[in-house]
């Protein structure tokens, strides 16, 4: 990927390199527990080839630790490229058409993308030693793997809601949207499903899972609900007023929003808060693929999960402790975590009939 | 996108004159016939490879790389059909004529009396007034939000003292007013240079025998420039079909959608990209460049008849604005200033360094640095940039080089190669930049020798050079049409080549104009945001795509603290430009 090396980052690479000679000297390539016999060939392998090239949608900022603990540990440079959900889908697919695969692997929020991406064979299989300490609903067949577990749920400005005023539940909300309509009037937030691909897989998943979501859209849409396209986007403006609630949007994001910003407060619903995952799949024609099965590896052990979770991620594995946890995450939402299952169910509203018929039932129920 | 800022033109007057005086008929021998054409061609290339790439696009059912893509009209009759295009284009339609009913009657006011007047501060407001063409308008509308946004701390200021916010940024008006107030200086640069070469006899009997200042500028000084205000009125147009950055921000939370948010769209409504859809929509917006280039042309053949009463040296003297004409000039242009500079700039400078804003939020309890602290701990941001100054400063003199090439191939050049030229220059700022950074994106993954090249920045330089082709020739064009023909002309009569000519006269008479324009390009590339969304990747990142991308996640703290960084550099290479004397209006 990286033709150009600046000396800067030329010097870190040898500077690491250094390292991980010692490190390797003292420790003698120490393979995780648990994991097979052969597998310091694959670290030796993916060692040689030097550099890992990660297509996302994550910032950098949120998953620097990762990043860092992964150089540490294996002196593995990361390319780490952050083009967004349909920016990591688009470059995939045209440099596997030219024959330029560049990608090792591919980590984005999208999961309904990322397996089209596995549907259309870009991706390859891969039995990961820490498949099995992932819940089953995370690994799909061995080819796309669920590295964080984030729950959708609400933020709402806490100078002009109380928190005792929200709505407990699902049916709750709906008739809390109703009863104040003239309170909410314009000031209602909700993820834009056109423009962003985390806010049509919100949308859509609960229009798959609960009956009731048309009465919660056609509610918000009665209560002039404006459209945004990023959650950070909403949190901006319900920090500052200008809206008072916004649903569905990342709530893994809040929780960390709650703990600086004034009038922010976040809630989830106690019988229904689903959750997304962050998957992640090693590309057909990765041009290293043993850095590439190291770093899946690595992302999904104790380690990198735990170094995720620091960062705002929650793990989908019960055994981190740092910061929350598929289980944790759950006492902490009030028990309704519906975690998002990495199967073929993602890929319900990528036909094009029903995505275009979900768009319009949208666009009608938000009087636009 | 909004990367381009139109060029200080106005060659209506000098380039006929020029015309009048150089023959267009050249002696075959020792013309550069041959070195005109090569670099044309390659321009052509150059502009055509991405353009010719999207117009294939849109006659293909998928994307045109794909096994699946068969030669067809369905994505024109889907587009033709869809009533969210037709409510799109209307909108952009609306969006852009009012924006030029604001911006070409305060540009045309603006120019008349900074060139035509003796408004004080002179030098000072030649500058000024150009400020806002230099900040991207994705910062722009971030720092409205923050400033007169429903909550913006102007707002909320407002509110206390007379009780309600009598604006509201996030409606069609609102949008209008910004968009237009921000593009005065694009009408402003084109105006005034025509202005400027006006004869003041004129103006000066009209004001003996009795007419008012404003008689004068209505009925003398306007008939002769209208050429240059319905050019740059057409420009603003045009401008106006590609804004991206105000739209997305201000009209998006409220569904008004114009025809680049609109292709913004087209990315993700069915789930996997539609190339075709968008590249009929890229289409469209070549169709409504073409016309315009053309009166463009027109324009300028017929500019001769206005240029022929400005005889040699004619003196231009100011006509007297006297107190009270001063106060009231100086004011218009204060508050204007006050809205379109300080109100963003102080609405991002402001957001940079706090944590919270709005209602309830005491700004000095959340004044931060923490911004910054987390920016510099992450290597891609830093490395962002270091890239930006890198081909801002770098990038920007090699595209002075490739300009200036290009304008010696232009130069007193009237054959058929001249007339390709004029066509394919505006071609790219026709496109919106996140489609045309998408087809380079393309060009360097597939074609063969050019693949090497894509993961350094020189894949982001070709695109930068293409997009701010417009702005950079017309720069370089201004600078080079100044050389007295007769300098040339005495050159050649005593033997030199055309080649010989160039080097020894006029490369050394433009010298000192050269550094200037390096400055103003640098500026231009520092604020462009959409080219490089596709072309960048890890290791090149630059600033202005990598805040597109974080717009994504919303990632407001970063975003704010790089704006104001990007404002900063910007800052520097105004200061910079002005220093090495850049001649911006001529």
């Amino acid at each position: 990927m990286n033709m150009k090396v600046s000396g800067r980052s030329a010097r870190l690479i040898a500077a690491t390199a250094l390292m991980v000679t010692f490190g390797t000297a003292a420790f003698a390539q120490e393979v995780p527990t648990g994991y097979p016999a052969d597998y310091a060939s694959l670290i030796e392998a993916a060692k040689k080839e030097g550099t890992v090239s990660v297509y996302t949608s994550t910032d950098a900022a949120q998953s620097q630790k990762l990043q860092d603990a992964f150089t540490k540990k294996y002196g593995i440079k990361i390319a780490y490229n952050d083009l967004g959900t349909n920016g990591a889908y688009n470059q995939v697919i045209s440099e596997a058409a030219a024959g330029q695969t560049t990608a090792d692997v591919v980590w984005s929020s999208a999961m309904d993308l990322q397996m089209t991406l596995v549907q259309d064979g870009y991706a390859s299989e891969y039995a990961s030693p820490e498949a099995a300490n992932l819940p089953s609903w995370a690994n799909y067949k061995n080819t796309l793997f669920g590295s964080t577990v984030e729950p959708v749920g609400v933020i709402y400005n806490t100078k002009a809601l109380s928190e005792d005023r929200l709505p407990k539940t699902y049916a709750d909300m709906i008739t809390f949207l109703k009863d104040n309509k003239t309170e909410l009037q314009g000031k209602v937030a909700t993820f834009d499903p056109e423009k962003s691909g985390s806010g049509f897989l919100h949308h859509s998943n609960d229009a798959r899972n609960r009956s009731d979501f048309w009465d919660l859209a056609k509610a918000m849409g009665d209560d002039g609900a404006k459209i945004y396209s990023s959650s950070g986007g909403m949190k901006e403006t319900v920090v500052s007023g200008e809206n008072v609630i916004a649903i569905n949007i990342i709530g893994s994001y809040a929780l960390d929003w709650v703990k600086e910003s004034p009038n922010l407060g976040v809630h989830f619903a106690t019988d229904y808060t689903p959750a997304f995952s962050r998957v992640i799949l090693m590309t057909k024609d990765a041009p290293h693929p043993n850095a590439a099965k190291l770093f899946i590896d690595f992302m999904l052990s104790q380690e990198g999960q735990s170094a995720l979770a620091e960062g705002g991620l929650p793990s989908v594995r019960e055994d981190v402790t740092a910061g929350l946890n598929v289980k944790t995450l759950n006492e902490r939402v009030g028990g309704g975590l519906k975690p998002i299952a990495v199967d073929e169910g993602v890929l319900e509203y990528m036909d094009q009939m029903k995505r275009v018929q979900f768009l319009n039932d949208w666009k009608a129920a938000l009087g636009r | 996108m909004s990367t381009h800022a139109p060029a200080p033109a106005a060659l209506t007057m000098t380039k006929a004159a020029a015309e009048k005086r150089y023959p267009a008929r050249m002696p075959k021998n020792g013309n550069a016939n041959a070195y005109r054409r090569i670099v044309i061609g390659l321009l052509a290339i150059a502009v055509l490879a991405p353009v010719g790439l999207i117009i294939y696009q849109s006659f293909l059912t998928a994307a045109f790389f794909s096994p699946r893509a068969k030669f067809g009209f369905d994505a024109y009759r889907y587009v033709f059909t869809d009533k969210n295009f037709y409510r799109a284009l209307g909108t952009t339609a609306i969006f852009s004529f009012g924006m030029v009913a604001i911006a070409v009657p305060l540009g045309g006011l603006l120019a008349f009396l900074i060139t035509r007047t003796d408004i004080k501060a002179k030098r000072l407001l030649e500058i000024l007034v150009l400020v806002p063409m230099f900040i991207s308008s994705i910062v722009l509308a971030f720092g409205y939000t923050v400033s007169v946004g429903p909550t913006g701390f102007v707002s909320l200021f407002v509110r206390d003292l007379i009780g309600i916010v009598p604006w509201n940024i996030y409606s069609l008006p609102g949008m209008i007013l910004i968009a237009g107030l921000s593009h005065v200086p694009h009408v402003y640069l084109y105006v005034s240079s025509a202005m400027r070469n006006l004869p003041s006899d004129l103006e000066e009997a009209a004001r003996t025998t009795g007419a008012s200042i404003w008689q004068v500028s209505r009925d003398v000084t306007l008939p002769m420039v209208l050429p240059a205000l319905i050019f740059a009125a057409a420009l603003n147009i045009l401008l106006g079909f590609e804004t991206f950055g105000i739209p997305l921000v201000l009209g998006d939370p409220n569904g008004i959608m114009v025809l680049t948010t609109y292709i913004y769209k087209l990315t993700t409504l069915f789930g996997t990209p539609t190339y075709q859809l968008m590249a009929v929509v890229a289409v469209v917006l070549i169709l409504i460049t073409l016309p315009l280039v053309w009166m463009q042309r027109r324009l300028l053949r017929n500019a001769r008849k206005y240029a022929a009463m400005g005889g040699k040296g004619a003196r231009v003297s100011t006509l007297k604005l006297g107190t009270s004409g001063q106060l009231i000039a100086l004011s218009i242009i204060g508050f204007w200033l006050f809205v379109s500079v300080v109100l963003p700039i102080g609405g991002i400078a402001v957001r940079a360094f706090v944590d919270a804003w709005g209602e309830g939020v005491n700004l000095w309890d959340q004044l931060t640095f923490a911004n910054f602290d987390r920016m510099l701990e992450v290597p891609s941001l830093v490395r962002g940039i270091i890239n930006t100054v890198v081909l801002s400063v770098f990038g920007g003199a090699l595209a002075v080089g490739i300009y200036l090439l290009v304008g010696l191939a232009g130069h007193r050049n009237w054959g058929m190669s001249n007339t390709v030229l004029d066509y394919i220059v505006l071609l790219p700022r026709a496109l919106p930049g996140l489609v045309i950074g998408l087809a380079f994106f393309w060009v360097f993954l597939f074609v063969p020798f050019l693949t090497p090249l894509r993961p350094t920045l020189v894949s982001l330089f070709v695109a930068y050079v293409v997009v701010g082709l417009s702005y950079g020739l017309r720069l370089l064009q201004g600078t080079l049409i100044q050389v007295a023909p007769e300098l040339e002309e005495s050159a050649r009569t005593t033997g030199a080549t055309i080649g010989r000519t160039w080097k020894d006269v006029v490369i050394p008479i433009v010298r000192p104009g050269l550094a200037g324009a390096w400055a103003l390009i640098m500026i231009i590339f520092l604020r462009e945001y959409a080219t490089g969304v596709y072309l960048m990747g890890a290791g090149t990142e630059v600033i202005g795509s990598l805040m597109v991308s974080l717009l994504q996640t919303g990632a407001m703290n970063t975003i704010a603290a790089l704006s104001l960084i990007s404002i900063v550099l910007t800052g520097a290479g105004l200061a910079l430009a002005l220093r090495l004397g850049a001649k911006i209006h001529d």
